[in-house]
């Protein structure tokens, strides 16, 4: 037995003496007959009297004081359930955190999440840090970012600790751990440790051990946070007209047999179907009218997506529902004389996008507008040979490509003969050649993408002439689909964050039968799609960035929901979505050398010293009050 | 040991109706209006009763409690203090038998030998009121049981004629409260009332030590106590009952005597007689 206990015993029967003194003497008096007793007053024995409270609030102060000293002898025996680092060799330490805030911490583990008892952690892991120690703190939510840069300011970290908020992100533990080590592998202290607060559920759970084979010795803290837990979320809900798409998965072995997918508009139920009974699956719920006259579903665009039922994390049980086709509507600038069809009605070109049947408005309009306001409600514009643009149409035309529009540009012999002072840039900033076509048709092999599969129609289009781009241009743009002899037939270049779309022929019958192809309809509707998913917002993993052009360089959304970007005065709706292997809770290993022996202890001795020396000068100051407003009340009765 | 108490003491002497004008006293409810003093009245304001000295027999009541109280001893006293009221009960007695009055008997409390005799004179009535007093054992609680009190003055005041002789012996410790006032009323329409107490040494003195529990014979009363702390107010307490005990029965013109069962009888029994003149 160590000699510790057996002192402790030693205090413990000198602490319970005087109790079973006091028990002893307060024993019951003899019981006697007496005819009297009634008169009799009672009255408590000799010892008890003497022990009788004079003074309550003086009693309560030296009780206090008895007890601050025996917690202060017992704190040595105390351990408490709290992270401190060990130091073997007394020296400083540099020690590294990794908090992980990526989603999966967001399960709750006895009442907290996974999270809030990894800052506790990383809080008592800086309590037990001395002046000289140097910290740094790395967040382990994907990518994996610098929180507190390596410093002895211990006072920073503890402000940076509590600075630091859940997130929504995906895990990278290996960016993390490797950033940790870059930290601090520079520093002077040779006791240099990296600390790993995470629940380890990073989607690898085949991945290799956590602290396998590192130079600096890792520590793999709070093993409770690795405990089992069962999710299921919700990974995207898109909308198509009355149609809602939900796409739902849930961690390995666990189902959301049972539950239910809701849409809610505002605390409105709009509709609900069950959940898929797989691990991962899709359910589709359709936007009915309301019967009770209210507003229509298939109108409201605050839908939410809300799995019933509850699991390990909430927060993604519900998911904003996203328009797949955004509105919006497009432009037609076409020449009202050539591009008519014989057989009458609209252009061509109108009356295959009337065919398509998109859903969107086709408007045309007769010129291409000089001002950039006139483009903004139109998604995507059609400019079949246009005679070149006039300085003031390509300004409107740039800041309509740089915010985001698409545009399909048709070359024909107008636009080759473009007059003096008027050019096709933005798109192709060089002239362009109208002449004869040497090869008649396109040759399908060079197709790609969208028009990989109509392109064998237009393998004998028949062309008398066609247009050609300045070697300058070619390069700039990415072919679609090339003429037989190599030059570009269809193609596409960003402008900003735009897109650009050139065919070498234009939309008129008597320049060539392309309107009549079947490719004619692909092209249509690729280009249609490409420009209503630009105007419908854009979906990206929560914590991935979104680089712009411009002063806005780089936004990163940190966790689930809808973004407003505002660009050169321009909205964008973003929305951040889960990252499906956050769902996948099942932790990666550690390395046996991981467990912390000899880097730090889970259950760490107090030292509360400091704290009882204060509670018992605070109660000699008390006695000495007291003791004195007890004279001072003698003297004033006296 | 009546003996040395009645010879030359006795008077068969009454005041109340007669001839010789034996003094006043103060009027109290139930006297006589016929004796009223109305030239005391006129005069002085004070209501008296004026007294006569008249020759007659006098019967003597004995009313002995024996409740369960009366059967402590403490262990200083040779004997329980209804043995001592035993006693001093057989000498007056003894000399009422002797002087020609007739005696009864009447006990409150007391187990089921305790017998009440009814007032008769003569040797034979000494003896059986001998046998009741040898037989008499201590029983019943008069203080959880007040009509144990009652039934026994009810007997009193309904069969005592004027100028009887009462006599109450009892240690007036767990009487009622109402006691005082109830035995004293029997003082009225001319009978003759002397209340003995009889105590116990330990209930003079409470001798005891230190701590003690002491528990009640009757009330079911238990009291945890410091003896040196509180003896000093118990035998406050008791003098205020005495007291008490003193100032209701001289309002009514009975008389009162204490009597320990240490003391001597003959003396107590001496001081009834004088008393009860």
């Amino acid at each position: 037995m160590h000699f510790v206990y057996g002192l402790a015993l030693l205090a413990a029967v000198l602490v319970a003496a005087p109790y079973f003194a006091h028990r002893l003497r307060r024993r019951r008096g003899e019981e006697r007959v007496f005819a009297a007793a009634r008169l009799v007053p009672p009255a408590p024995p000799r010892a008890r009297r003497r022990s009788k409270l004079e003074d309550r609030a003086l009693f309560g102060t030296r009780a206090l004081a008895v007890v601050g000293l025996a917690v202060l002898g017992a704190s040595p025996l105390v351990r408490c359930s709290r992270l401190a680092l060990q130091r073997p060799g007394g020296a400083s330490v540099a020690i590294a955190l990794v908090v992980d805030d990526s989603m999966s911490m967001r399960a709750l583990s006895s009442g907290t999440t996974r999270f809030d008892r990894a800052k506790e952690g990383a809080r008592q892991l800086l309590a037990s840090t001395r002046e000289g120690d140097a910290v740094a703190i790395v967040l382990a939510g994907a990518p994996a970012r610098v929180a507190l840069a390596a410093t002895t300011d211990l006072g920073a970290a503890r402000a940076a600790v509590d600075a630091l908020v859940q997130s929504d992100r995906g895990t990278d533990l290996d960016g993390a751990i490797g950033m940790s080590h870059a930290l601090i592998a520079q520093l002077p202290q040779v006791d240099r440790r990296v600390v790993v607060l995470s629940d380890l559920a990073d989607g690898h759970p085949d991945g290799p051990p956590i602290g396998e084979g590192t130079e600096i010795p890792t520590w793999v803290a709070l093993p409770e946070l690795r405990e089992p837990a069962a999710d299921c979320g919700i990974l995207g809900a898109d909308r198509l007209g009355p149609r809602v798409r939900v796409r739902i998965a849930c961690s390995h072995d666990a189902t959301a047999l049972g539950r239910e997918v809701t849409l809610l508009d505002g605390d409105r139920v709009v509709a609900r179907a069950a959940a898929p009974s797989g691990e991962s699956g899709e359910t589709t719920l359709m936007l009915a009218e309301p019967a009770d006259g209210g507003p229509p579903a298939a109108q409201a665009d605050s839908l939410q997506a809300h799995l019933t039922g509850t699991d390990a994390i909430a927060a993604d049980d519900t998911a904003p529902v996203v328009i797949e086709a955004g509105p919006g509507s497009i432009a037609v600038v076409a020449d009202s004389v050539d591009e008519l069809a014989v057989t009458g009605g609209a252009p061509v070109v109108e009356q295959a996008l009337a065919a398509l049947e998109l859903d969107v408005a086709v408007r045309p309009i007769p010129a291409l507008p000089d001002r950039s306001e006139d483009l903004a409600p139109f998604a995507g514009a059609i400019l079949d040979d246009p005679p070149g643009f006039t300085p003031e149409e390509r300004r409107a035309l740039g800041s309509f490509l740089e915010g985001g529009g698409v545009v399909l540009l048709a070359l024909g012999p107008r636009a080759a003969a473009a007059p003096l002072g008027a050019s096709l840039d933005p798109i192709v900033p060089h002239a362009v050649v109208w002449g004869p076509t040497p090869v008649p048709g396109v040759d399908p092999a060079t197709s790609a993408g969208v028009l990989a599969e109509s392109a064998t129609s237009l393998q004998d289009v028949a062309a008398k002439s066609r247009v050609t781009l300045a070697p300058e241009d070619v390069g700039n743009f990415e072919p679609l689909l090339k003429w037989k002899d190599g030059p570009l037939f269809v193609a596409k270049r960003s402008v900003g964050r735009g897109e650009a779309w050139i065919v070498t022929l234009p939309f008129a019958i008597d320049a060539s039968d392309l309107p009549l192809r079947p490719a004619f309809l692909a092209l249509l509707d690729a280009w249609a799609a490409e420009a209503r998913a630009r105007a419908a917002p854009r979906r990206t993993d929560v914590g991935v960035p979104v680089v712009y052009d411009g002063p806005v360089a780089r936004v990163v959304p940190p966790l689930l929901g809808t973004y407003t970007v505002s660009v050169d005065s321009k909205r964008e709706l973003r929305v951040a979505s889960l990252v499906a292997r956050e769902l996948d809770l099942r932790p990666r290993g550690a390395a046996p050398a991981a467990g912390g022996a000899g880097l730090g202890d889970s259950h760490a001795a107090i030292d509360i010293s400091s704290s009882i020396a204060l509670l018992l000068l605070g109660l000699t100051v008390v006695e000495m009050t007291l003791r004195l407003r007890a004279r001072t009340r003698a003297v004033a009765e006296t | 040991m009546a003996e040395g108490v009645y010879a030359g003491s006795h008077r068969s002497a009454r005041r109340g109706a007669g001839v010789e004008f034996g003094g006043h006293r103060a009027y109290t409810p139930g006297d006589d209006l016929r004796w009223l003093d109305r030239r005391s009245l006129l005069l002085h304001d004070r209501l008296l009763v004026r007294q006569f000295e008249t020759e007659t027999d006098r019967a003597l009541r004995l009313v002995v409690d024996a409740t369960t109280s009366m059967g402590y001893r403490g262990t200083g006293a040779p004997g329980a203090k209804l043995a001592f009221s035993a006693l001093v009960s057989a000498a007056l007695a003894r000399v009422a038998v002797s002087s020609g009055d007739p005696v009864g008997l009447t006990y409150f409390g007391g187990g089921p030998n305790s017998r009440s005799l009814p007032v008769s004179g003569g040797r034979e009535a000494f003896e059986r009121i001998l046998g009741s007093l040898e037989a008499a054992e201590a029983g019943g609680d008069a203080r959880a049981d007040a009509s144990v009190l009652e039934r026994a003055l009810a007997i009193i005041a309904r069969s005592a004629r004027r100028g009887s002789i009462v006599v109450v012996l009892s240690d007036l410790l767990d009487l009622p409260e109402v006691a005082a006032d109830r035995v004293s009323a029997i003082a009225t329409r001319g009978r003759v009332l002397v209340v003995v107490q009889v105590l116990d040494p330990d209930e003079v003195s409470l001798p005891f030590e230190g701590t003690v529990r002491l528990r009640s014979l009757e009330g079911d009363v238990v009291v945890e106590t410091d003896v040196e702390a509180t003896r000093a107010r118990y035998l406050a307490a008791l003098a205020e009952l005495t007291s008490e005990w003193d100032r209701a029965l001289a309002a009514r013109g009975a008389r009162f005597v204490r009597a320990v069962t240490t003391d001597d009888p003959v003396r107590i029994v001496r001081e009834i007689v004088q008393a009860a003149r």
